[in-house]
């Protein structure tokens, strides 16, 4: 059953892109989209009463390839469901490349197939074939800049998939299985000395899909290209990279015996505050975001390295929430830029005045990402924190104080007036609808937070009220001081505009990559 | 051929396209070296296992000595993918080139970015 979760949006998409009539075929879309959004919903309960497993092919046991759902892969099935259902509905009038439709659907279908996967091998070929994918969506409009960024994407991600094709071989030398599960039983009985190649050789591969320090220079070009339509920025940037956190979690659960806790903690730190560093110096509405996804990244990785139950769902849930708000901030700043004709902050000023809506959508979604008091960004940053050491959650909060600057950055071209003689463009009501639902699931999401997480992911939290008014307080310490900070500090430094202009090349992006496949070789051997 | 001699030459010749992406500023030195890659990591699949006397695991005589068949049967669907994606590299680097007449990663990068501070 769980195989039709990748073969009906392909699919569809193939009959999509045959039909003629573009609007039956978009109402086609959302309707199966619905559809796949409940089928989604009902493998999270079938799961709930124990994993869920399809094998193709007929072979029971290691020899077959099976799809596996179990709580983590029903959640995000849910997720890409949901998403993939708001973007639909966000580009229904849009005017028709069949293209992208026909893209979109076989994006979906490779996603639900990531997280359905119970096999090391295929796994390879899914992302694979979604970087194919994703690459022609970024270079859709055959704009000249994102044919650099398209290319530089494919071509950087290529590269790290053959290091992870390595590593599986010999992790195969090494087991003679490729089924995760098998894997793992048989890592445990093997020397962890012996498993130090195949790890380094796949985490390198993988940090560099989750565009983890030093490896994300890739991420922000491709994320926030100006020739994809802002529906593809969307689902990158909120579900995409995701999907290669997924492939992080699943993949440090086979090398159980050889994984480091503190290096991963450190490099969700120095990514955290890199992509704080990057977001803040830059002028362009997209890359603002994309960037401030390097860091919010980093925080998820933080939580998901400390050995403790509230920091790893409190981890989880906070991706699911990012998902939420950043596909939110993309999509309206998708309609920002279209209106005001421009991406440039500085140029942007008075969203509030001029489209009510669409700031209350950007607004609700920034409060969200910044963890303010009864947003779902909260309750995840809150169980973050309260399972992590006491230095830690120190940090944390000032890494947090760096998504409040670079929102409080954001959020400065919805208040003013606009610039005269701009012209007032009608907005599609499909598209702000799209938007304020996210953004009130994003509120919903920190109303019913505890039960939310409970109902997920099967974990009983609760919420300290003291320690949760002492979060409240410290949000608004720091909303003042990220304020001051900003107005007086950031704003006139020139230091933050030389930041801007650095970028690495191709080469420079390879160099990194042999840095910190040597450096992950050296230090899992010696620190193990 | 032994299989330990196969390993180090993956080996060698996996890093020796890792050297070419790093040291060459061609576009298209870049595609044949992640070629290069491909094929070594091809090579080492094949090579698991591999003793003296093994025979290929086609036909219906499977008696006897038998090489692994999974990690070919693996290769086979890397090789196509492989295939495909230097296709596409391809195809990307002529449109890249007809908007930006080179083939130097530098002078692309620049030329992009020349656009974006206009």
């Amino acid at each position: 059953m769980l195989s039709f979760f990748a073969m009906i949006p392909i699919m569809i998409a193939i009959f999509l892109y045959i039909l003629p009539s573009q609007r039956i075929a978009r109402a086609l879309a959302i309707v199966t989209q619905l559809g796949l959004t409940c089928a989604a919903f009902y493998v999270f309960f079938l799961s709930k009463q124990g994993d869920v497993i399809t094998t193709i092919g007929g072979y029971a046991g290691v020899l077959g390839i099976i799809l596996k759902a179990d709580t983590l892969s029903s959640v995000f099935l849910l997720l890409t469901s949901f998403i993939f259902l708001v973007v639909s509905v966000y580009s229904f009038r849009d005017r028709g490349n069949k293209l992208f439709w026909f893209f979109l659907f076989i994006w979906q279908g490779l996603l639900n197939g990531i997280f359905l996967t119970g096999d090391l091998f295929n796994a390879f070929i899914l992302i694979e074939v979604v970087t194919v994918v994703v690459a022609v969506l970024i270079m859709l409009n055959r704009d000249n800049r994102s044919m650099y960024d398209g290319m530089v994407y494919l071509m950087i991600n290529v590269v790290a998939m053959q290091f992870y094709l390595f590593g599986i071989g010999y992790l195969y030398k090494l087991t003679g299985v490729l089924d995760m599960n098998a894997a793992t039983q048989a890592a445990q009985q093997l020397d962890p000395a012996s498993l130090v190649l195949p790890f380094a050789l796949m985490m390198t591969a993988i940090c560099l899909k989750c565009a983890f320090a030093p490896l994300f220079s890739w991420l922000p070009n491709a994320y926030g290209t100006p020739g994809a339509p802002s529906a593809v920025s969307a689902v990158l940037s909120g579900l995409h990279i995701k999907a290669s956190l997924y492939l992080f979690i699943r993949v440090q659960g086979v090398f159980e015996a050889v994984t480091v806790p503190g290096f991963f903690l450190v490099i969700g730190i120095v990514t955290a505050v890199a992509g704080f560093v990057l977001a803040v110096s830059q002028s362009d509405v997209r890359l603002i975001l994309a960037y401030s996804t390097v860091s919010q990244i980093g925080m998820i990785v933080v939580g998901l390295s400390v050995a403790d139950l509230y920091a790893n769902t409190g981890s989880l849930y906070h991706t699911i929430n990012h998902a939420l708000f950043k596909t939110a901030l993309f999509l309206s700043a998708g309609m920002i830029t279209r209106a005001y004709g421009t991406r440039d902050i500085n140029r942007i000023r008075g969203v509030f005045r001029r489209y009510p809506l669409l700031g209350v959508a950007t607004m609700m979604a920034v409060l969200g990402i910044t963890g303010a008091p009864f947003t779902n960004g909260s309750i995840s940053k809150y169980f973050i924190m309260s399972g992590v050491t006491f230095w830690m959650s120190t940090l944390l909060i000032f890494i947090n104080l760096g998504t409040i600057i670079i929102f409080i950055k954001y959020s400065w071209m919805l208040f003013g007036h606009p610039e005269p003689g701009q012209k007032i463009v009608k907005i599609d009501g499909f598209k702000q609808a799209a938007a304020l639902a996210l953004g009130i699931v994003c509120l919903a999401g920190g109303i019913f937070g505890v039960q939310l997480v409970e109902f997920l992911f099967g974990v009983p939290m609760s919420v300290d009220v003291l320690g949760y008014l002492e979060k409240i307080a410290l949000f608004a310490v720091s909303g003042v001081g990220g304020f001051l900070i900003y107005k007086h500090y950031i704003s006139k430094s020139p230091l933050f505009k030389r930041i801007r202009e650095m970028e690495f090349s191709f080469r420079w992006m390879c160099v990194s990559m042999g840095a910190f496949f040597a450096v992950t070789l050296l230090v899992v051997h010696f620190f193990q | 051929m032994h299989s330990f001699l196969a390993e180090i030459a993956a080996i060698a010749v996996f890093f020796l396209g890792f050297y070419g992406l790093i040291t060459s500023k061609n576009i298209i030195k870049s595609i044949v070296s992640i070629g290069l890659m491909e094929i070594a990591v091809v090579v080492f699949f094949l090579s698991l296992g591999f003793v003296d006397g093994i025979r290929p695991p086609i036909g219906l005589e499977m008696a006897g000595n038998v090489a692994d068949p999974l990690p070919q049967a693996l290769m086979l669907t890397a090789i196509i993918i492989g295939l495909t994606v230097t296709a596409i590299n391809l195809t990307m680097l002529i449109s890249l080139y007809r908007e930006c007449k080179t083939t130097d990663w530098e002078i692309a990068k620049k030329l992009r970015n020349r656009i974006r501070s206009k």
